[in-house]
Formats: C-alpha cells, structure tokens, sequence
C-alpha cells in the first residue's frame, strides 16, 4: 500500500480508520502499511485515541418542560397573527365580500360619470386670448420704442463710431 | 428537486404533512429529533439553558416555515442547518460567554445515568468528571466550524456529503475540515486512550 499521507485521499483513509468506519480490506492494508510507517502509525492511532475519547462528552438531558415552552411559545405567536387580524374579523367574510364588490362598483360608476359642468380653459387658450385683446395701435407703440431704443444703444456703444471711420 | 427521483424521506412527508396543517406531525418530528438538536447545540455552545433556548428558536423556525417548505434535501439537512446557524450565530454574538464559567454547573448537573449502574466510588467519579470537563475545553477549542463538522460526524454519525450541505461547503473542504479538528483534538486527548 501507498503511504496515505502521500496521497489526496490520506484524510478521508486516516480519518475513516480513527472513526472504525473503514471497510475490512483497506484496514487491513492500512494496518499492513502502519507496521512499517511510523507517522501514519502515530496518525492513525492518534485519531482513533481521539474519537474515542470523544465518547466521554456526555450532553445532559432535555428539560422536561421543553416540549410545553415550545408550544407556549408557538401558541403565543399564533395568538399575535389573531390579534393582527382581530380588527378585521368583525366584519364576516362571507357577507363582506358582495358589501365590498358593490360598493366598489359604485365608486367606479361615480368616477366614471362625474363630469364637470365648465371644463377648465387650457393655458395655451388664455394666452391667446390676451393677444387678441391687444389694441393695433399698442402694438405699433410698443414697436417704435423698441427701434429707438435699439438706435440709442447702438450710438452709445464707443467702438461703433471707430469701426464707422475705418 | 431535480429531474433525480429521489424518495423522500419520512421526516420530509411528516413535515408535508405538518405544511398541509397536520400540527400532530410535527409533535412526531419534536419527539424524533429533539435529543439529537438539543444535544448537538449544548456541545456546539456548552451551556445547557442556551442550547435548550436555541433548539426552541430551531424549532420554533421549523413550524414558522411550514408554509413554505419544499423538501429539497434530507430533513435532517436542513433542521441541522438551522441549529448550526443559530449556534454560530449565537457564538459570534458572544452570548454564552459565561458557558465556560458555568462548565462545573452543568457538570453537576449531568445524570448519573451512565455511571449509576456500576455505583461508582467519588475517586472514579471525579476521574470521569475530569476526561469529560478535558473533551469538552478541547472541543470548545477548535474554530467553530471544525466544532460543528466534528460534533455531525462523531455524535449525529453524519456523512460528508450532508455535513458539506449543512456547512454550505464542498465534500473535500469537509474532509479537511474533520481532519484539521481531529490531529487539533489528537492532540490535546491522545493520552486519554
């Protein structure tokens, strides 16, 4: 036999061994091999020592109320889920649903047949409307006093004179 | 689960069951497992009011998802997956930091059960006592992921494939694992054999 500690499965052998779980043929290979092989002697024995050592960690018993707090405490959460639901189980089921369905129904005919007497004016329509109340001559007044002021500006800009000259 | 026919397991049908409002199922399923979780969580945190509140908590986790349950691997699987996650959970969060000091409560506490028989003299109890208290400081040693590998392999006699799926690791990193426990644990008990 190959020296299990040269090889991949080196952990899963040793390991299997110290366990007792390891079938008859391998154990007797791996013993074979443990006559002459020092470390996986020491390996080998070393995990067994420990795995039966384990035995000794006893766990103490469960309380013999355990299975009543359990219970408690699940009563006590479904008893949480009754009091969530409680404010809606005044109202039945059974009677609830037509009352709900109608009074959905009449909401929706509500909405769909309200229709209001004076549709409000787009906002486009009101600019347009104060256009058309503009006088022509308003207009023309408000034209000549932007040329003039266009003019006026354009004579008090220093650089337009020079570039005149040139 | 799969295309794979895989039978189900009869905790997994009692847990359909307890899903389909059959709350005697789950008192089956109580009786069954609650040794194995409450004893894998006492060894996991070592303080026996802790480990009975965490299986509480594992349980009571059990009938809250009832609802939801699809039995996607073995029972055992995921029941032990809870317990480990609340253990380390609880580990972490430092909650039984006081465990170490109660270790000599519990001891006292512990049945006579297995020693009562042969009425053992005070010397051979004390001896006892003493391997006991060594396993338990050599176990609560190791990194709590070796501890919870090494409890499933040793006391719930679990295979590797369903250790890894507890563990959410692979197959070889759970060998690994149980090795690097088991040389750590050779170590400080070899002398016990």
């Amino acid at each position: 036999m190959k020296c299990p500690r040269e090889t991949q499965e080196s952990a899963e052998v040793l390991l299997a061994y110290g366990a007792c779980k390891l079938d008859a043929e391998s154990t007797a290979a791996l013993e074979k091999h443990m006559a002459v092989c020092p470390t996986c002697r020491e390996s080998a024995r070393g995990l067994r020592a420990a795995w039966e050592a384990l035995d000794a960690f006893e766990a103490p018993p469960v309380s013999p109320d355990f299975d009543r707090r359990l219970y408690r405490r699940i009563e006590r959460e479904v008893s949480w889920w009754d009091l969530l639901l409680r404010p809606f189980r005044w109202f039945p089921v059974r009677q609830g649903l037509p009352i709900a369905a109608a009074a959905g129904v009449m909401v929706f005919a509500g909405v769909m047949l309200y229709r209001p007497a004076v549709p409000p004016a787009p906002q486009q329509d009101a600019a347009q409307a104060q256009v058309d109340a503009l006088r022509p001559e308003q207009v023309e007044d408000a034209l000549d006093d932007m040329e003039m002021l266009r003019e006026f500006s354009h004579l008090m800009r220093p650089d337009a004179g020079e570039a005149k000259k040139m | 689960m799969g295309g794979a026919a895989v039978a189900l397991d009869y905790d997994a049908e009692l847990m359909l069951r307890v899903k389909e409002g059959d709350s005697a199922s789950f008192g089956v399923l109580l009786e069954k497992h609650r040794l194995p979780v409450v004893h894998f969580l006492y060894r996991m945190v070592q303080n026996r009011a802790v480990a009975e509140e965490l299986a509480q908590e594992v349980f009571l986790r059990v009938y809250r998802s009832r609802a939801t349950y699809e039995p996607a691997a073995k029972f055992t699987t995921w029941l032990f997956r809870i317990a480990t996650h609340l253990a380390l959970n609880s580990l972490r969060d430092g909650k039984n930091e006081r465990s170490q000091e109660r270790l000599d409560d519990d001891s006292s506490a512990m049945p006579a059960r297995q020693v009562s028989d042969a009425r053992p003299s005070i010397e051979e109890t004390l001896v006892s006592q003493a391997r006991r208290d060594e396993v338990r400081r050599a176990i609560a040693a190791l990194p709590e992921k070796q501890r919870a590998a090494v409890l499933m392999h040793k006391y719930q006699e679990m295979e590797y494939t369903q250790i890894a799926r507890v563990l959410s690791c692979s197959e070889s990193a759970v060998k690994s694992l149980l090795f690097r426990a088991y040389e750590s644990l050779r170590a400080r008990l070899a002398h016990m054999a």
